[in-house]
C-alpha cells in the first residue's frame, strides 16, 4: 500500500485502507485485469498515485476472499491469458460505504486543517 | 459461497500475464524488446515475494499460528536433544507426579463417584443401629425391631433384611467347605433392585418357614469357583443340617453388608425360624435397608425412621438400656459403601497433589536454570527481531514437549500404578476392585501437563528490550541474577517444605507400624497353629460335638512332631473382631447408681489351652477332662476382671454369672464358679489394652470349631497328618485357614503395612525429587561463581571454606523448608481436623526423623556442588570471563 518513490517526490503517500476502496472504485467501469487496475489508479490520479505490485495483488486477492470482487480468465489486448476483476454485488455496496466514509473524513480533516473564519472567537 | 482458492499455476499465470501486457504497452511505446523487458521486471519488483504475499492472503491464521509451533516444537526438541541429561530428569519427574495423580485420580473416581448397578441407586437406603455406649459400631437389628419399622414407616416401600452366616457347603464339587452366605427374605432382591444374570432372584414365594430351600449364587464365587458353569442352576446343595436348591446367579455387584459366596432363604437357616429369633427384640443379626417410596424424600424417611426409632426405645425400655446410648443411622447405601474409603482416598490425593507440588517445582528449577544458561541465545533472537510473543512461544514449546513426554509416561504408569492402589483401596471399599484405568486418566494427564507446561513457560525471565543485552551477546556466558536466584531457592525450599510433610507424615504410620508389631501379645506366637474346623452341628452342649473334639484331641496329640492340642471357640485377631461383650455380675457385686453390670468377652476353651498358647495361669488350676457336662459350672477369668471385681485378689472359688438378656433364651443363668486366673490376653486389638474376659469349658459348653496345635518344628508340615485324622473321624469335616499365630497377627496388620508402604512410597518419591532440587541449584549456582569462587581462592581463602559455604548454603535451604514445611503442615492438620475426626498429628519422633532425614539428604545433595567449588581453578576460572 506503498507508492512508488522512484521517478520524482512529488508521489503521495497511500493512505492505510484507501487502496481497497481505489480498486472497488476502478472496476466500477467494468472488469479489468491487475495491470489494467495500476495503470487506471496511475492515470486518474494523474501520475500522483503509483501502487506497487506487491500490494495491489495481495489488495486483489483479499478483495476476492471477502467476495467483493470475482475474477475469471480472459483474454487480455495483449493476447496474453490474464485474470479479470469484476466487482460483485457486495462489492458495489462496499465502494458506496467507503466512498461515503471517505467523504466524511476528507470533511472533519480538512476543517481541522482549514477552519472556517467564521467559527472564529 | 466460497471463492476458489488459486493454486501455484494460477499465481504464476497471473505475474505472467502482467509482465506481458506491461512489456508489450512498453514496446508499443516504442522502447527496444530487450529494455522494455528490463524496465517491466524491475517496475513489478520481488516476483517470490509478492506471490508469496498473495498466498498469504489465502492461508487461514490458524494454520500460520500452528506452523509456527510446529517450527518452535521441531526447534526445542532439536535444543532438548542437546540436553538430554535435564530433559530425562523432567520427563521422568513430570511422570511420577502426573502417574501418582491419574491413578489416584481414577480410583478416588471409580470407588466415591461412580453409581451403584442396583436400580435408582439413588433411592436406597441403608439404616444402622448402633450404641457406642458400650462400644458396639454395628449392633443390627432383631426380627421385632424390623417389624416395627415394616409397620411405622410411611416413606419406606420396602425393606429388605439381611444377616450372614456360616455354612458348611457339600455339593457343587470339591471337598465340604464353609462359606459365608446371606440369609434374606422375600423382599430383599426387589428392594435392592438387582437382577439375575442367570436363572432368578428369591422372590416372596421363597420367604417364611415353609418354603422350600432356595439359594442365588454370588457372580464372583459362580465365575472363580464355579468356572460360569450354567448349569448349576437346579442343582441341589447341602447347607449344614438343610438343603437348598440353586436357582440363580446375581449381576455382578457391590457385595454389601458382606461379601458373600451364596444368599439363600430363610428356611435354610434353622436360627433363623428358632422362637427367639423371631420374638426377641434383643436377638439382633439382621442388616437393614429401604427403598424410598415414590415422591418420598431422603430426609422425610430419615426424619419418619427417627422418629419411629425413637418410639420403639420408648415403648421397650428393657431393650434399649440407657448406657448402650443406641442411636440410628440413616444413610444412602452409596455414601455407606464409600465412607470408609473416603478419607483414604482423599489423604492419598492429597498425598499425590503434594508430589505433583514437588515435581513442577523441581522442573520449573531445572528449566530456570536452563534459561539463565541460554539468556545469550534469546538476546541474540531477541536482537534479530524476535518479539516477546515469540520468545514465549518458544519456551512454551519447549516445555511443551517435556510436558508432553512426562504425561506420556505418566499415564503408562498410571494402569500398574490404579492396580496397586485399588488392591489397597478394596480394603475400604469393594467397589474399588473393578476400578480401572479410563480415558479419563489421559485427560487428567494431558490436563495436568498442560497447566505444567503453561506454568513453566512463564517462570524464566525474558530478555527486556530495555535492558542492555550487550554483555550476553558478547560472550554468551552465564550469569545469574539476584532474581533469579531467589526463584531457584524459592522453588527448592517449596520442596523441601512439601517433602517434609509427606517424610513426617509416612514417619508417623511407620511408627504406628512399628509400634503394633513389636506389642508384646501375650501369646507364643511361632509354634502355635490355629486351624479353623467349623462344626456342622451346632448347639449348645451338643454331646457329639464334644465327643468329636475330644476324639480329635486325642488323635492329634499322639502324632508325632505335636507337643501341646487344644480347642477353643476362637483365633486370636482373625475371630476377634466378631466378639460380643456380654453382660456378667458376681456374687456380692452391686453396680453403682444407674450403672449396668460391666461386660467380658466370652471364651470357649478346653483344658491345656493355656498351655499350649503361653498364657501363664496365675492362680488357681487349668480345666481339666474332669470339668464336663453334667458336673459343677466353671470358669476361669483374666487378671484384669479378676483384680477389678474382686480387689481383694480372693477370686478363686467365688462364683460369676452371666446376666446379659440374650442368654435368657437358654433358661435362667447358672453361676460358675471360678477356678483359676490367667495372665490379660486382649486379641481384638492389635495394640493391647486391659482385657475383661471369661474363659468357659468346652467339655461343658459343646461350643468350639477352632483347632490349637504346639508343634516342636515347623507347625505347617503338620497339616496334612491333621486332616488326614480329623477326617477319619467325621469325613464331611471341613478344615480350613491353617495359619501360625505369627502369620494371623500379620494378616491383620497388613492394612497398616501397607498404609504406611503406600506413603512411604509417595514420601520417598518426594525426597528423592527434593534431593534433586536442592542439588540442581547448588550445583547450578556453583557453577555460575566460578569466578567469584576463583577470586576468593586467589585472595588466600582455603578450600574447605568454600566447601562449608557450599555445604551450609544446602543446609539452610533445608532448615527454611522444614520450618516452612512444618508450620504449614500443623495448620494444614488444624484445617483437616474441621472436616475429618481422626486427624492425628505426628509425634516427635516423626518429625525429628523427618528433619534429620531432609538435613541428611540435603548434605549429600550438596557435598558434589561443594566439592566443585572448593576445587575452582583459579586461573581458570579468573580468565574464564
Amino acid at each position: 500500500m506503498t507508492m512508488a518513490n522512484k521517478s520524482d517526490g512529488q508521489r503521495l503517500e497511500l493512505l492505510q485502507g484507501t487502496l481497497d476502496m481505489l480498486v472497488l472504485r476502478i472496476l466500477q467501469w467494468g472488469p479489468q485485469h491487475g495491470h489494467g487496475i495500476g495503470q487506471a489508479i496511475r492515470a486518474q490520479s494523474d501520475d500522483l498515485l503509483k501502487v506497487e505490485t506487491g500490494s495491489l495483488y495481495p489488495a486483489l486477492h483479499r478483495l476476492v476472499k471477502r467476495g467483493w470482487l470475482k475474477a475469471e480468465w480472459g483474454v487480455s489486448e495483449a493476447n496474453q491469458r490474464a485474470r479479470y476483476y469484476q466487482l460483485t454485488a457486495t462489492g458495489k455496496a462496499q465502494l458506496l460505504r467507503e466512498q461515503d466514509r471517505w467523504s466524511q473524513l476528507v470533511d472533519a480533516i480538512g476543517r481541522i486543517m482549514n477552519p472556517a473564519p467564521a467559527s472564529k472567537p | 459461497m466460497r471463492p476458489n482458492i488459486p493454486d501455484n499455476d494460477d499465481l504464476d499465470e497471473e505475474i505472467r500475464g502482467h509482465l506481458a501486457i506491461s512489456i508489450k504497452e512498453r514496446i508499443d511505446r516504442g522502447e527496444d524488446p530487450a529494455s522494455a523487458r528490463l524496465a517491466a521486471l524491475k517496475e513489478f519488483g520481488n516476483v517470490t515475494l509478492t506471490r508469496d504475499s498473495i498466498r498469504g492472503v489465502w492461508r487461514y491464521r490458524w494454520l500460520d499460528a500452528a506452523e509456527a509451533l510446529a517450527r518452535d516444537i521441531r526447534f526445542a526438541m532439536r535444543s532438548l536433544l542437546r540436553a538430554k541429561g535435564l530433559a530425562a530428569t523432567v520427563v521422568v519427574t513430570l511422570a511420577l507426579g502426573i502417574g501418582a495423580n491419574a491413578a489416584i485420580f481414577s480410583v478416588v473416581r471409580g470407588v466415591l463417584l461412580r453409581p451403584l448397578v442396583n436400580r435408582d441407586e439413588d433411592r436406597l437406603l441403608y439404616i444402622r443401629q448402633s450404641a457406642p455406649g458400650i462400644g458396639a459400631a454395628n449392633m443390627t437389628f432383631s426380627v421385632p425391631e424390623v417389624n416395627d419399622f415394616k409397620s411405622r414407616v410411611r416413606t419406606i416401600n420396602a425393606f429388605g433384611d439381611f444377616s450372614t452366616v456360616d455354612f458348611t457347603l457339600i455339593g457343587l464339587g470339591g471337598e465340604p467347605r464353609v462359606v459365608k452366605a446371606g440369609v434374606v427374605g422375600g423382599e430383599f432382591f426387589d428392594v435392592m433392585g438387582l437382577r439375575p444374570v442367570l436363572g432368578r432372584l428369591l422372590n416372596a414365594h421363597d420367604d417364611g418357614p415353609k418354603a422350600a430351600g432356595a439359594a442365588v449364587l454370588t457372580y464372583r464365587f459362580w465365575t472363580t469357583s464355579l468356572n460360569s458353569d450354567p448349569s448349576v442352576i437346579g442343582k441341589t446343595v447341602r447347607l449344614g443340617p438343610r438343603t437348598a436348591t440353586v436357582v440363580g446367579v446375581l449381576e455382578p455387584s457391590v457385595p454389601y453388608p458382606a461379601d458373600t459366596e451364596i444368599i439363600a432363604n430363610v428356611v435354610t437357616s434353622p436360627h433363623h425360624l428358632g422362637a427367639t429369633m423371631v420374638t426377641s427384640r434383643v436377638h439382633r443379626m439382621t442388616e437393614l435397608f429401604g427403598r424410598l417410596a415414590p415422591g418420598g424424600s431422603f430426609e422425610a424417611a430419615r426424619a419418619e425412621l427417627t422418629a419411629a426409632h425413637a418410639a420403639m426405645m420408648r415403648e421397650h425400655p428393657e431393650a434399649y438400656s440407657a448406657k448402650a446410648n443406641v442411636q440410628l443411622r440413616v444413610t444412602k447405601l452409596r455414601d455407606q459403601i464409600a465412607a470408609p474409603a473416603r478419607t483414604i482416598l482423599i489423604v492419598l490425593l492429597a498425598a499425590a497433589a503434594v508430589v505433583f507440588v514437588i515435581a513442577c517445582s523441581n522442573v520449573a528449577n531445572l528449566i530456570l536454570a536452563r534459561s539463565v544458561r541460554r539468556e545469550g541465545e534469546l538476546a541474540v533472537r531477541a536482537a534479530l527481531g524476535a518479539g516477546h510473543g515469540a520468545l514465549r512461544r518458544t519456551l512454551l514449546a519447549e516445555s511443551l514437549v517435556l510436558c508432553g513426554a512426562g504425561a506420556v509416561l505418566g499415564v503408562a504408569l498410571a494402569r500398574p500404578l490404579v492396580a496397586m492402589v485399588s488392591g489397597y483401596a478394596a480394603r475400604f471399599s469393594i467397589r474399588a476392585l473393578d476400578v480401572t484405568v479410563d480415558v479419563s486418566v489421559l485427560w487428567v494427564g494431558a490436563g495436568l501437563a498442560m497447566a505444567a507446561a503453561v506454568l513453566l513457560a512463564y517462570v524464566p525471565r525474558l530478555p527486556s528490550p530495555q535492558a542492555p543485552a550487550g554483555l550476553g551477546l558478547a560472550n554468551g556466558s552465564v550469569r545469574i541474577t539476584p532474581g533469579t536466584n531467589r526463584r531457584l531457592r524459592l522453588f527448592a525450599t517449596t520442596q523441601i517444605a512439601f517433602s517434609f510433610v509427606l517424610l513426617a507424615g509416612a514417619g508417623m504410620l511407620l511408627a504406628t507400624l512399628v509400634n503394633m508389631s513389636t506389642a508384646n501379645t501375650g501369646y507364643d506366637m511361632r509354634q502355635v497353629m490355629a486351624v479353623d474346623i467349623p462344626a456342622s452341628v451346632t448347639g449348645l452342649g451338643d454331646p457329639k460335638a464334644i465327643n468329636f473334639y475330644q476324639e480329635a484331641t486325642r488323635r492329634i496329640r499322639a502324632l508325632p512332631g505335636v507337643e501341646g492340642v487344644a480347642v477353643g471357640s476362637t483365633v486370636p485377631w482373625r475371630d476377634g473382631g466378631s466378639l460380643l461383650h456380654f453382660q456378667f455380675t458376681v456374687e456380692g457385686y452391686k453396680p453403682a447408681d444407674g450403672e449396668e453390670n460391666p461386660r467380658a468377652r466370652m471364651r470357649m476353651t478346653s483344658p491345656h489351652f493355656f498351655a499350649v498358647l503361653g498364657v501363664p495361669v496365675l492362680a488357681g488350676r487349668d480345666f481339666t477332662d474332669d470339668d464336663r457336662r453334667g458336673t459343677e459350672p466353671v470358669t476361669i477369668v483374666s487378671q484384669t476382671l479378676a483384680q477389678r471385681m474382686f480387689p481383694n485378689g480372693d477370686a478363686v472359688n467365688r462364683h460369676l454369672t452371666w446376666t446379659d438378656p440374650v442368654f435368657g433364651i437358654y433358661g435362667k443363668p447358672v453361676p460358675s464358679r471360678i477356678v483359676g486366673v490367667v495372665a490379660d490376653v486382649d486379641d481384638e486389638n492389635v495394640v493391647p489394652g486391659a482385657a475383661l474376659t471369661v474363659y468357659q469349658p468346652v467339655w461343658q459348653m459343646g461350643v468350639a470349631g477352632r483347632l490349637f496345635v504346639r508343634a516342636a518344628g515347623d507347625p505347617y508340615t503338620l497339616v496334612p497328618s491333621m486332616t488326614r485324622v480329623i477326617r477319619e473321624i467325621s469325613a464331611e469335616q471341613p478344615v480350613e485357614r491353617a495359619a501360625t499365630l505369627e502369620d494371623v497377627r500379620a494378616e491383620v496388620l497388613s492394612p497398616e503395612r501397607v498404609n504406611a508402604f503406600v506413603f512411604s512410597g509417595f514420601a520417598g518419591i518426594a525426597l528423592l525429587i527434593a534431593v534433586v532440587g536442592v542439588a540442581g541449584v547448588l550445583a547450578f549456582s556453583v557453577s555460575a561463581r566460578t569466578r567469584e569462587f576463583g577470586i576468593r581462592l586467589a585472595v588466600g581463602s582455603a578450600p574447605r571454606q568454600l566447601l562449608a559455604r557450599v555445604l551450609s548454603e544446602g543446609v539452610r535451604i533445608a532448615a527454611i523448608g522444614i520450618a516452612a514445611g512444618a508450620a504449614g503442615g500443623y495448620a494444614l492438620a488444624g484445617i483437616a481436623a474441621k472436616f475429618f475426626e481422626q486427624v492425628q498429628l505426628p509425634g516427635a519422633l516423626p518429625v525429628v526423623g523427618a528433619t534429620a532425614v531432609l538435613i541428611a539428604a540435603a548434605i549429600v545433595a550438596s557435598l558434589t556442588p561443594a566439592a566443585r567449588a572448593s576445587r575452582v581453578d583459579v586461573l581458570q576460572a579468573l580468565r574464564s570471563e
